[in-house]
Parts: structure tokens; sequence; C-alpha cells
């Protein structure tokens, strides 16, 4: 398994160089944050690093995908607020409800997420228009259902968010673990390759015969399911989902995924960069909050972190 | 093996093909010839499932078949090289050869080891030496070629189909090609072979087929044609008769533009070029050996790292194409499409981009005065179209390529620089651009036409600059202008010309 994973961190690294530049970021950030307080230095504070990035990593993993191939999911946004809704809404306290609710609430994300790939495919308009219309249906629908709050969860559904497991938040776990996975199925599968093709040359990938309409129809739905898990990890976070608990995911999920080196047009980067760029903005966050600046200063402290990746990354023009 | 018959198929405003008849049988080579636009690429595209004919039947294995898309098509056994590569610059060289064909070991999961060691038993059954660890997108044009070449190796192909194969290769490389395609033929694959380069076709075809214009002139056993006979199929007409009159050259036409040391990085070498007012000058060479980039980086749409540039003698530093067009220089770029027509505005509004502030009264555009403009340039340039309004998206290549010449001849006092002038373009229309670029010249303006159409190089050009990998390996003036000549300036090692 080590073997495995150490070839596989190879190649990703190897093929996108962009996990070194944000290596050097963390770094960086860890000694500069360790002079800035003597309580950023304590374990318990990494330890709540790790767990407040939880959700972002969640809905940034399926934007990886969809961003591979050429795309993009603005409708996460919306559907991780209609779907954290109706997690706790339909619960409403009852702790028999739990299950049921959590596989509907999955389900409903990979459904969610196949509609915006059908119509991707079948009206062959961009995924950005396609994901912008259904994430303002989705809005729609939610403010239907519920204008705030709606139900709670029993005490112990607050476990996926506070829990610990070796002292370790379990929600930290569950995205290393996830984002491991579909690394694996990206190395390791031919869907996973073709996903990268589709996203480099989507003409070539075409007259090359390989199967365009499943590796789209896979990325949106996995999207789709990865807004559902973000939805209900923020249900355990906040106790309760309401209409707009999702509003400031859209763009979010897209930072992390460039910061982490995987091209905008597609075809280049990965689960690996992502996954540290979630660090990297979970992290500055915390030394900015340490460093007693307004909250505000950290939307434009990432802005300027996403503008400047993306001007490291970009290939340089071939032609004119 | 193929039989089409009586396929036809028609774009916006152009009829592409009109009831061609083609057939290749098994276990042989089947050369197919044509001039640009003769239709192919889009016979190529309808045998490979990428076009739907609008009407025809194509006849494969034996059985009738219709392809709904290019995967049906390859499924049945049919490979293409498309001249303009299928490759992802992003994956590796092995990657890209087993695209489709993954290498898996246990589970179905993909095997890296197994498929890096397949790719390099692959390239080197083809003779190249190529690591198959490494990005496409770091390739050589050539070496992108000979991958191309390996990914039909791969799978069982009943009928490959190859585009240009050697438009960007070496003779070494030509001839490792030829090898492969000779067995592959006595395994009994039936191949069509599309290629200007008539020795090749004498050399390793068995029958040949020549298009024109949409239309199927001829189809015969190689024996029984000779090289003038294949043009004059192929051209139909005189060649007199498509090139205008050249130039008496008398020295006495002086430098308009002056370009030396050009350096673009990873693409032109120290590259030097001067540009004569009233002379047409061609910038020949092969596909990726620097031209369009040389030109860019003279007209500042390109970086140079290194390079002097005069105007009028006057040296010009920093050049933008800002600064280029208010200095007389003009640019119609290869991609049409791509960057140089607003395709979705109408002729009048693409006339007049390059010069808006011609027509722009205090603050606004006055479209009476743009369309008047338009309709002059219309007579001008015997532009086919229903009037000013007309969209550009609806005109065939050859007008929309006549709506951006008269763009840019209405800025370029000095200079017109034409990358592929007539690239896509039917004979006629071909005929029309060349009579256009004459009268420019002829008005005292400095053309560079940078083709790789020999013909048309050596029908048009006053002078002609070849380049070879990002080197100009040699300059040819008057008589000295022939197709022989300007090949073997862009195919021989600089050091070789540089000894000769």
């Amino acid at each position: 398994m080590s073997a495995i994973a150490s070839s596989g961190m190879t190649r990703s690294i190897r093929k996108n160089q962009g996990i070194i530049v944000v290596l050097v970021l963390l770094a960086v950030l860890l000694v500069f944050g360790a002079f800035v307080s003597e309580r950023f230095r304590t374990a318990n504070n990494l330890l709540n690093i790790l767990e407040q990035s939880t959700g972002l990593a969640l809905v940034s993993l399926g934007q990886t995908l969809t961003i591979l191939t050429g795309g993009i999911d603005l409708s996460v946004g919306s559907m991780i607020s209609l779907l954290s809704t109706l997690t706790s809404g339909m619960i409403n306290g009852d702790g028999s409800m739990v299950a049921p609710v959590v596989v509907g609430v999955l389900a409903l994300g990979l459904v969610f997420g196949l509609i915006n790939g059908i119509l991707i495919i079948w009206l062959k308009v961009h995924p950005l228009i396609v994901t912008l219309g259904t994430g303002a249906v989705m809005q729609g629908l939610v403010l239907l259902y519920s204008l705030g709050p709606a139900g709670k969860v029993p005490k112990g559904f607050t476990y996926l968010a506070y829990g610990k497991l070796l002292g370790i938040p379990v929600g930290a776990i569950f995205v290393v673990v996830v984002f491991a996975l579909v690394g694996w199925f990206l190395t390791y599968f031919r869907l996973g390759r073709y996903i990268y093709a589709v996203g480099d040359d989507d003409t070539g990938a075409r007259l090359m015969g390989l199967p365009r309409a499943k590796v789209l129809l896979t990325v949106y739905a996995f999207s789709g399911f990865c807004c559902a898990m973000t939805a209900i990890y923020l249900v355990a976070r906040f106790g309760v989902g309401q209409p707009y608990t999702g509003l400031n995911y859209t763009l979010a999920s897209i930072t992390p995924v460039v910061v982490g080196g995987t091209l905008l047009t597609g075809g280049k980067g990965g689960v690996l960069g992502t996954l540290l760029g979630v660090y990297l903005i979970s992290l500055l966050n915390n030394v900015l909050n340490f460093m007693d600046v307004s909250t505000h200063y950290q939307l434009i402290a990432q802005g300027l972190i996403v503008i400047a990746a993306v001007s490291i990354y970009v290939e340089k023009r071939k032609r004119v | 093996m193929l039989k089409l018959t009586g396929i036809s198929k028609g774009f916006t405003g152009v009829q592409a093909l009109s009831g061609i008849n083609f057939d290749v049988r098994a276990g042989e080579i089947h050369a197919l010839l044509g001039e640009n636009g003769a239709g192919k690429s889009t016979t190529i595209k309808i045998i490979a499932g990428a076009y739907q004919p609008d009407s025809g039947e194509i006849e494969f294995d034996g059985k009738v078949v219709r392809w709904a898309r290019p995967a049906d098509a390859k499924a049945a056994g049919i490979h293409v090289i498309y001249q303009e590569f299928v490759l992802f610059p992003h994956l590796t060289v092995a990657e890209n050869i087993f695209l489709g064909y993954e290498r898996r070991g246990a589970f179905g999961l993909i095997d890296h080891k197994k498929t890096r060691k397949d790719a390099a038993a692959l390239l080197a059954k083809l003779g190249v030496d190529i690591d198959p660890d490494k990005l496409v997108s770091e390739l050589t044009v050539a070496d992108q070629q000979m991958v191309e070449i390996c990914k039909a190796l791969v799978h069982d192909v009943k009928l490959l189909i190859l585009d240009e194969p050697t438009a960007v290769i070496s003779g070494r490389e030509a001839e490792l090609l030829f090898a492969r395609l000779a067995a592959l033929k006595a395994e009994g694959v039936a191949i069509v072979y599309v290629s200007h380069r008539l020795e090749e076709i004498f050399r390793i075809a068995d029958r040949v087929t020549v298009f024109k214009d949409g239309q199927h002139v001829v189809t015969t056993e190689i024996g029984n044609v000779n090289r003038d006979k294949l043009i004059a199929y192929m051209v139909g007409r005189d060649l007199k008769d498509i090139f205008p009159p050249k130039r008496q050259l008398d020295g006495s036409a002086k430098v308009v533009l002056k370009a030396e040391n050009i350096t673009v990085e990873g693409r032109v070498k120290n590259a030097g070029i001067e540009i004569r007012a009233g002379e047409i000058t061609a910038l020949a060479g092969m596909v990726g050996a620097g031209r369009t980039e040389l030109a860019m980086g003279i007209f500042g749409g390109l970086p140079i790292t290194s390079g002097k540039i005069w105007i009028d003698g006057e040296q010009v530093d920093g050049m933008t194409p800002a600064k280029a067009i208010s200095k007389g220089i003009g640019f119609v770029t290869e991609d049409r499409k791509g960057q140089g027509l607003a395709m979705q505005l109408d002729v009048a509004a693409n006339i007049t981009a390059a010069n808006l502030s011609a027509v722009t009264k205090t603050g606004l555009i006055d479209r009476r005065l743009e369309n008047e403009i338009a309709r002059e340039e219309i007579a001008n340039y015997r532009i086919a179209c229903r009037g000013p309004g007309t969209n550009v998206a609806t005109m065939s290549g050859g007008n929309q390529q006549k709506v951006i010449v008269a763009r840019w001849a209405r800025t370029s006092r000095k200079v017109l620089i034409l990358d592929e002038p007539t690239r896509g373009v039917d004979v006629g229309a071909k005929t029309e651009i060349y009579r256009i670029m004459r009268n420019l010249a002829d008005q005292g303006i400095g053309i560079l036409m940078i083709s790789s159409e020999l013909p048309e190089v050596v029908g048009m050009a006053d002078r002609v600059v070849v380049m070879r990998e990002g080197v100009v390996s040699g300059q040819l003036v008057g008589d000295a202008i022939t197709e022989e000549a300007i090949m073997s300036l862009a195919t021989q090692h600089p050091t070789e010309a540089a000894a000769a």
C-alpha cells in the first residue's frame, strides 16, 4: 500500500508542480504563525484547523473533478443550502430518521448532480451556464421549503463534526480517506484517465471514441454527492440547516482547486493539490485570526492568493 | 475493405463533397490526392464517423454501415492519424499511446509499469528514441507525429488512414514510417495515404485517387500515371492561369521592414528578414519551423528576447501589435475564425475593425460611412455577399479571407503579413487572393506571405526566405526559386546549409 501511495504521490507531483508551491506556502505560513502567536503553536489549534477545513475540503473535492474535465459546477452553494436544510428539516429531532435521511440526502445529491450532467450533455450548453441555472432553481426550491433554519438534529449527530478518533477530528480523517480514494481512482481507473483526457482536449477525446458522456455524468454526479456530504457535515457542525448555509461555497470551492495547481481549462492537476489548497486557506484564515485582523481581510487575502496562484501556474501561451 | 458510393456533404455555404466514389482494398496503400479544399479531409472524417454524409453509402468489410460517432468506426477497426494530431498534451507519451486501450493488471486497474514498458517496446519497434514518461507537450512536433503513428499499432486495425503524416518529420523518420506501413500492408491492412509529396506516393502507393473541388477525378494504378499527369488532375488548369505575373526585380526596391537577430523563446533563434516595398517575400519551411513565430515576434504579438527591428530605416523598440499597426503593418493570421474574424458581426464591421477611428465621429461609430466603405471594398475585392450587413459566419472560406485582407489593406500602408492566406480556400478564391496580393504589392506595399504550399510559394514569391527549426536556413531570389531548392533548405541541417 505504501509503495502504491508513494508512487501515486510522485506521479502527482511530477504532473502538478503546483503541489510544491503550495507546500512551500504552507511551511512559510506555519513558521510565520508560530512567530505571531503562542497559542497558534498548540496541537489543539492545528487540529482545530483540520476540523474547520472539512466542509470546504469535501465540496472542493467534487469541484476538482468538474474542473479537471474543463467544466465547473456553480450549483454547489445552492445545493448545499438545499440539502442541509432538508437534512435537519426532515430529521427534525427524531433519532430514528437520521439513517434514512442521510442516505436519502446523499442519493438526492447524486441525482441533482446527474441532472446537471445530463443537461450539459443533452443541451450542449457550457457547464457554467447550466449549473448557474440549476443553482438558481435549487436556491428557489430551498426558499420554498423554508425561509429560515429548519428542524433540528439529535445530540449524537454533532459527533460527525466534533467527534474525535485517537484525538483527531473524525471529519479530518474522513477527508483524508475520501481524497485518497479519489486520487487512487484518478490514477488507476480508466475512467479517471479519461477525466483528464476530456479536459485536455474535448474534441480529441471525441475523435478517439472515449466515453465522454460517461465522464461528464460521473464528475457532475460526484460533485452533487460531495455537496450532500458537505451539507450533512455542516448540519452536524451548526446543529441545523438553513437556506443560506452554502452561499459562500460556490466561489470558495474553486479557490483551493486553482491554488492547488489544477488548470481552470482542465486536463491538468489533481486532488492532492486541492487538499493542500484547502489546508492552506484554512491555515491562512487561522493565522489572520491570531493576528487579530478583521475577518474581512481573510477574504482579501484569499482573493489575492487565487490571483497570484493562477498567474504562477498559467501556461505561457504558445500562440498569439 | 472500404467502399464509398455517391457520398455528398455540404456545410453552410460550401458543398464539400458532391457524390464522390472511393474504394480501398485489403493489403493496399491507396494514395488520396487533391489540393487544399478538394474534399480529402471531409472524406476522411466521414470514413472515421466524425461527420455524417448528407447522402451516399458506406460499405465496410462487406457490410453497409452508418457511423453515428467516431467510436463506432473505431470499434469496427478504422484508425485515423489526423494531420492535426489527437494527442493530449498533459498526459505522458505512454498514456497517450494506450489511451482507450489502457494496460491493466489486477482487478482491472491501470498498470503504470506495464504501460511504460509496452510503450517503450512499441516505440522501439517503430525505431524511434522517445522517453515514454515525457509529457507529450514536451516533445518536438516530429516526435509527436511518431507517437501518433505508434497509437495505430496498439490495436487491431483493418483500415488505417494517414493524413499528411510526413509533413513534419524528417527523411529518416519517414523511412521508419514507410517500413512500418509495408509490414502492415503485408498483414492485409488497408491503408489510405494522404500526402502532398508526390515522390512518396510514387514510392509507396499501389493505387491513387485524385479529388478536385469535392469531386472524384480519377482512380488508377500508380503505374498508369506520372508526376505531371497527377498535377494536371489535381489543379485542373494551367499554373499560369492561377498566378499573376511576377514583378521584374531590379534591386532598386527599398527595404520597408528589416529585422535582425530575432529570438523567440524556444521557437526562433537569431533569425533575420528583409521585406521590400512592392515585392512579395515568402517565408517557407515545414510546419513548426518557426515561421509564424518569427513574423509574430516582428509584429509584437510574441515576446522577443533579442533582436532589432527597423521600419523605413527607423529603429523601433518594444514592438507591440498596436504600435505595429500604427506604423502601417498588418497581419492576416492563419486561423481566420480564432484570431481574425468576428464571426457574429457583419462584413462592414469586420472590414473596419482594425481602424475604427476612421469611421468614428464625435465618439460614435458612423454606420452609414462604415457601410459605404464596406460597399467599396466588396466591389474592390469581389467579395461574394448580399451586402455590408451580411453575417460573415454564413460566407465561404474564400470570401471570409477576402474580408480580412480588405480590413488589413486599409490600415497597412507599408507591410502586410499574410499567414497561410489560401488555407481551406477553393481554387477560384485562391486565384482572386493571389491577384489581390499582387495588386497590393504593385501599390508599393511590402508583402510577407507565410506558406506551406510549395506551388504557391514558387508561383507568387519574388524572394523566398526558408526556415528550419527556428533558424533561417537560406534565401532564394528570382529564377532560383524552385520547389526542390526550397525543400532542400527546409529539411537539411543548418550546419549542412552553412557548409553548402
